[in-house]
């Protein structure tokens, strides 16, 4: 059923349609109008699921891990410092083995106070073992939460399904909500190897010897790897069923493409109009879109880039004292090869700044006409 | 189960740390310094105890309602709960450890419940018994005499008992008041002494009415003819009319004869026999009673409860004073000229000497003078052989008189005159003389069955020697951990008012309740002696105690050696030592 | 207590030997009767605290039920999920118990309690308050009564906070049940765990809990010393019920409180001033507490 709906009111009916059974909620702008149509749907029976009102992120985040354990679908949302405020969490869960699935709305993290767009909440997450998806419409919102259920559930790791603040969250979209019945078929009913069950009774997360951590760590680093398999297979089995992929990465008008713009989230849809205005005008340019953060797709993006001599990274977040996140990450792909792309790092748009088409425009410009970055950062929208 | 679990390979290790077995691999034994231990430890009652009864024991069983169980107990020591528990001077009392909390346990009065609660029952002809071929003659059916034919008889032997008198019981037929000890006690347990084979002769003097020498025939004589002979005063006046010899007034009150006594009584001693006559004369319609007693009341012999009931019932008592001669008008005693004594120093007895003070003499009137200043043993039938020395028969502790097969005890052996002394060295000559006869006597086997150091023996260990240490540490009162006791007064006896008791020899005491009985044991501490109360088990943080059917275990393995059970083990039945590695 | 009522625990055990507590830990036998109370169809949530090492070694445990070991500050909040989860499931007969320590429960984890208080989730929270943080190493929490020793707090800088009223604070919030408990009153505990079992809402138990390692006591004197706070009316136990209805379990005559001191290291630098200070404060406490009871 295609309805025109509010981004996070996206992800509301994905969790509803992904039955999930267990909602932790806590309010904080911008996300609050998932949690608050989930209130809606939980009161009205639409969705049958208890609503835990917590007292704060941290606590959300705890009763999360406590439904999962005992085997049950849960779900939380937040963004900012909330999700900061989860943060030993996030590393517990994943340790866990837990296939929690949180919203979260990317949003500046203090201080000083703003509300607005910024990804380095989420990527300042990317140690904790934590799944990533960095989504560019509300469809893909939507889709992207059902899809992590099933995909977390097979590699038993929790997944983060990010949406910008306000670009994406608060405004209105027309989207295909799928039908229940076929999502059911998608999605089965959770069943868990492990959980607490007193007729098979077990402790767990007990105290653990040097002698043994590093196999634990090994076994989730090797569920990473096999999360990008994952994440393909499932991506196609939903194709099947509701005539949507996604992939690990995104390629536009990469043929030839002599210069790629690699972004995420709302911003990778200017860059779509910006890359057809270049193309109308014959430039060799294209872009690559990341939607999966967590596993990093390094094969998927040099096999992407394989012909390019420059990329042009544009990072809506920074790592101070090292430089924009995609972009470092991207510069590692290549770290041990003789050969690849020249890679330039620009940071924009943090708090919220838009990343207009001129802005876009400047980034390749000035990267077409330079041969190699002046500084590993540049900050084309800085006032100077 | 006890297996550690050794994950070797990537493949065996789960993806979350979850459980796959138990810590029980892990003997956490080996972090122990001290090792905590269950004994049992002496109670005090029983040391003190010179019949050796297992007070402590009968009070566990009375506390469980066992009542025909808790005097079976005290019959293995003693023939006579029904008598102690009327005249003993109950030392287990004064040496209770509640005492030192709230009050002693009312242990006499117990005994005495448990006895009378049996009273009903038949007694029951003892079948199975080891017929042994050896003989043993007692000479005197006292309460030493008898209970040596008694434990004896247990053993499998043929005793018989020769008594000078008409009927059997010495001292607890013919010396103690009916007030105190009526005779059908006295004739029931002698009954039940004779269920196990002994047999009395009365009206048999030896030396008179059957020569020593006769005695040939036994393998083992036991000698225990008590001491009735009444020291006289030695002073003028002596012979008048009037005056009585205190133990041979008692026999004849006993023996139901109407005695002419006087209006105003005076008693000259401070001894039990004193007491007792002094509280007779009062029955028999003296107007006054009055004892007069040369030291002071801390030096009185006589039983403290005696002197307080004697008081209460009108007795009058003056301390202090001394008969220096005794006047009579025409052959009849009129009065008695006194001296105030004052105390010096201390004699053989440990008491202070009785000093006359000059120039205090003073007279008293008196028409019925009492005597009662010690009784001595007619020693005279005895062979040259059997030692004598100041009117006491010589033996060892165990009534061995090292000369044949010939034993001694009770009140002919020692001035340590009280029945239950007496019961006490009969059981000893019993188990000196069964000794004896088996030829394997021994100082080792004699320590083994001591109870702590007063001398008391027990019976039952000899016969059923116990695990563990023979003879363990008297338990005191600050091994108790009284967190676990409330105060609780001791009940209280009920007896007869003092109009009730006038002009009758009817007992006094009253004697308890089952319901008073059940009261009265809760209060025991049970000292050194599990009673099963589960502390130890319910406060082991490793349950390293382990529940059996009537006692616990320490898991070695596992226990770390905390000590908590120690302390919180109510009676000190835990001991914390050492570990030795 | 007289010997008459001799204890009538169940006899299975749901902890098995060869666990790492201290010698004479009052939490360990405190736990041990708590599962007692509850049984196999429980589901224990532990946070950071000596109990997240006493139960052992992965892949080992001491504990014979089901229980999870969770973050610090979320026994309350975790144990509020896994409710939720259960109920989701149909399991409306386990019992979720909190075993928090007195630092995760007065501290740090305050928030979450609060929260699972206000919301009135159904499971029992049991603060195992040793009045420290022991796990590591004896530092001061809110639950260090005033004076004591500890790390933080030095003979020489002593704590002049007195210990927090958690008792009060977990009664305004008007849960089912608030209870205090003691170790040395094992069968006071076990019927108060086995009375919250059959409440629903939040029920909270305040668990005097001795620890002679960071008390600085013999191991063997560790019950009688626990037993000594209740007696000198230190740590009275009483009970809460409906947020109204307050019953004192045991009212002890008059001890002074300097028994209770005494015996402990952690307040053997005390002055007689200080001693007299703490007397007069107890007294004080415990007539208001009486008072209460009785209206």
């Amino acid at each position: 059923m295609k309805k025109v709906i509010e981004g996070s009111h996206a992800v509301s009916y994905a969790v509803m349609l992904s039955r999930v059974q267990v909602i932790c909620a806590y309010p904080i702008t911008p996300q609050t109008h998932i949690v608050e149509k989930l209130s809606d749907l939980c009161s009205t029976g639409e969705m049958q699921a208890k609503f835990l009102k917590v007292e704060s992120e941290h606590s959300a985040m705890a009763g999360c891990i406590g439904a999962s354990a005992v085997g049950v679908r849960a779900f939380t949302a937040s963004s900012s410092q909330g999700l900061a405020l989860m943060h030993e969490l996030l590393h517990w869960a994943a340790g866990a083995r837990l296939p929690i699935v949180m919203a979260n709305v990317n949003r500046s993290l203090g201080a000083p106070w703003n509300i607005w767009c910024d990804q380095t909440d989420s990527l300042s997450q990317r140690d904790t073992g934590w799944l990533q998806f960095y989504c560019e419409s509300s469809q893909e919102a939507l889709d992207t939460v059902i899809q992590a259920y099933k995909i977390s559930e097979k590699v038993s790791l929790p997944s983060m399904v990010v949406l910008d603040a306000f670009y994406l969250s608060h405004t209105f979209e027309p989207v295909n909500i799928p039908d229940k019945g076929r999502v059911d078929r998608f999605l089965p009913p959770y069943e868990p190897k492990y959980r607490l069950d007193p007729k098979v009774p077990r402790s767990f997360s007990g105290l653990t010897p040097p002698d043994l951590f590093t196999e634990m760590r090994y076994q989730i680093q090797e569920a990473m790897e096999e999360a990008k398999k994952v994440i393909l297979h499932v991506d196609e089995e939903f194709d099947a069923l509701f005539g949507r992929r996604y992939g690990l990465v995104e390629g536009y008008r990469l043929e030839d493409a002599e210069l790629v713009l690699v972004t995420s989230g709302t911003a990778a849809s200017t860059a779509r109009d910006v890359i057809d205005q270049y193309r109308d005008d014959g430039k060799p340019v294209g872009l690559l879109k990341v939607r999966t953060f967590r596993p990093f797709p390094s094969e998927e993006i040099r096999k992407a880039l394989k012909n390019v001599s420059k990329v042009a990274v544009i990072d809506r977040n920074i790592s101070f004292g090292m430089g924009g996140i995609f972009a470092e990450e991207l510069k590692s792909v290549y770290g041990n090869e003789e050969e690849g792309p020249i890679i330039f790092g620009y940071i924009a748009g943090l708090g919220g700044r838009d990343i207009t088409r001129e802005t876009i425009s400047g980034i390749i410009e000035y990267t077409f006409e330079e041969d190699r970055p002046k500084k590993p950062s540049l900050w084309p929208d800085l006032r100077r | 189960m006890k297996q550690k679990i050794n994950l070797k390979h990537l493949h065996d290790i789960p993806p979350i740390s979850i459980s796959l077995g138990t810590m029980l691999w892990n003997e956490t034994g080996s972090w122990r310094y001290l090792r905590p231990k269950y004994v049992v430890k002496t109670p005090p009652c029983n040391e003190a105890c010179p019949a050796g009864n297992d007070v402590e024991g009968f009070m566990v069983l009375a506390r469980q309602g066992k009542f025909r169980e808790a005097w079976e107990l005290i019959k293995e020591e003693s023939p006579f709960p029904g008598v102690c528990g009327r005249v003993c001077f109950h030392p287990c009392e004064s040496s209770c450890n509640r005492k030192e909390y709230d009050e002693a346990l009312a242990i006499h009065s117990v005994e005495r419940f448990l006895a009378d609660s049996q009273g009903q029952t038949r007694r029951v002809r003892h079948a199975h018994r080891i017929r042994r071929k050896e003989q043993i003659a007692v000479i005197g059916a006292g309460p030493a005499g008898l209970t040596c034919a008694y434990h004896l008889g247990r053993m499998g032997y043929g005793v018989t008992v020769f008594e000078a008198h008409s009927a059997p019981g010495g001292v607890l037929r013919f010396g103690i008041p009916e007030y105190r000890l009526p005779r059908s006690i006295v004739d029931h347990e002698i009954q039940d002494i004779q269920s196990w084979g002994v047999e009395i002769k009365t009206n048999t003097r030896i030396g008179k009415d059957m020569p020593f020498e006769s005695l040939s025939t036994f393998q083992a004589v036991f000698i225990a003819t008590g001491a009735h002979e009444s020291r006289p005063l030695n002073i003028d006046g002596e012979n008048l009319e009037g005056v009585y010899s205190g133990l041979d007034l008692l026999k004849r009150i006993k023996g139901g004869e109407k005695i002419p006594l006087g209006k105003k009584v005076s008693v000259i001693g401070g001894g039990n026999v004193a007491i007792d006559v002094a509280r007779s004369a009062l029955r028999l319609g003296a107007e006054s009673v009055e004892i007069l007693y040369r030291r002071s009341r801390e030096e009185m012999p006589a039983f403290s409860q005696e002197v307080e009931e004697a008081l209460r019932e009108g007795v009058k008592i003056h301390f202090l004073v001394s008969p220096k001669k005794i006047l009579g008008d025409g052959g009849k005693v009129t009065g008695v000229e006194c001296i105030r004594m004052k105390l010096g120093e201390p004699d053989e007895s440990g008491r202070k000497r009785a000093v006359p003070v000059e120039g205090s003499s003073f007279s008293m009137h008196t028409d019925t003078m009492i005597t009662a200043i010690g009784e001595a043993s007619d020693l005279g039938f005895l062979p040259q052989e059997i030692p004598s020395r100041e009117g006491l028969i010589q033996t060892d502790e165990m009534g061995f008189v090292h000369v044949r097969g010939y034993f001694a005890g009770g009140d002919a052996a020692t001035l340590d005159r009280t029945v239950a002394v007496a019961i006490g060295s009969g059981k000893k000559s019993a188990l000196a003389i069964h000794e004896y006869l088996q030829g394997s006597w021994s100082t080792k086997r004699f320590e083994s069955i001591r109870v702590g150091s007063k001398g008391t023996i027990s019976a039952k260990k000899y016969l059923h020697p116990p695990k563990g240490e023979a003879n363990p540490p008297v338990m005191t009162f600050k091994e108790i951990n009284t967190d676990y006791f409330e105060h609780h007064g001791r009940v209280s006896d009920p007896s007869l008012s003092l109009e009730e008791r006038r002009g009758t020899f009817h007992e006094i005491h009253l004697g308890l309740t089952p319901e008073m009985v059940e009261e009265e044991t809760q209060r025991c501490f049970n000292c050194g002696v599990c009673n099963q109360c589960d502390n130890c088990w319910t406060f082991c943080p490793d349950m390293a105690v382990k529940k059996k059917k009537d006692h616990y275990e320490i898991d070695y393995d596992y226990c770390k050696g905390c000590g908590i059970c120690f302390v919180e083990c109510p009676r000190g039945a835990i001991l914390l030592e050492e570990e030795m590695r | 207590m007289s010997l008459k009522d001799l204890r009538q625990f169940p006899e299975e055990e749901y902890l098995s030997s060869g666990h790492l507590a201290c010698a004479g830990c009052g939490a360990a036998i405190a736990m041990r009767y708590a599962l007692k109370a509850l049984g196999e169809e429980t589901i224990v949530v532990i946070p950071a605290s000596c109990w997240s090492i006493v139960p052992g070694v992965f892949p080992h445990t001491a504990f014979k039920l089901t229980a999870y070991h969770v973050a610090f500050e979320t026994a309350a909040s975790t144990a509020t999920g896994i409710k939720a989860g259960l109920e989701m499931k149909g399991d409306l007969g386990t019992s979720v118990m909190a075993w928090a320590g007195d630092g995760a429960t007065f501290d740090i984890g305050f928030q979450a309690l609060s929260g699972a208080a206000e919301r009135n989730d159904d499971f029992i929270y049991v603060c195992n308050d040793n009045e420290a943080y022991m796990n590591t190493g004896t530092q001061r929490s809110s639950a260090t009564p005033y004076l004591a020793w500890t790390t933080t707090t030095p003979t020489s800088q002593p704590k002049v906070e007195p210990k927090k009223n958690i008792m009060e604070i977990m009664v305004a919030h008007g849960i089912p049940y608030a209870a205090t408990a003691c170790v040395a009153y094992p069968e006071d505990f076990y019927n108060k765990v086995r009375k919250a079992k059959e409440i629903k809402g939040l029920k909270f138990i305040h668990l005097l809990s001795t620890c002679p390692t960071g008390w600085r006591i013999a191991s063997q004197f560790s019950i009688k010393v626990a037993r000594l706070a209740v007696l000198t009316r230190i740590f009275p136990l009483y009970e809460v019920e409906g947020g109204e209805r307050l019953t004192i379990n045991v009212k002890p005559e008059f001890r002074p409180v300097r028994d209770y001191l005494k015996m402990q290291g952690r307040f053997n630098h005390l002055a007689d001033q200080d001693i007299e200070a703490i007397q007069q404060n107890v007294e004080k406490t415990w007539n208001k507490l009486v008072k209460r009871a009785e209206s």
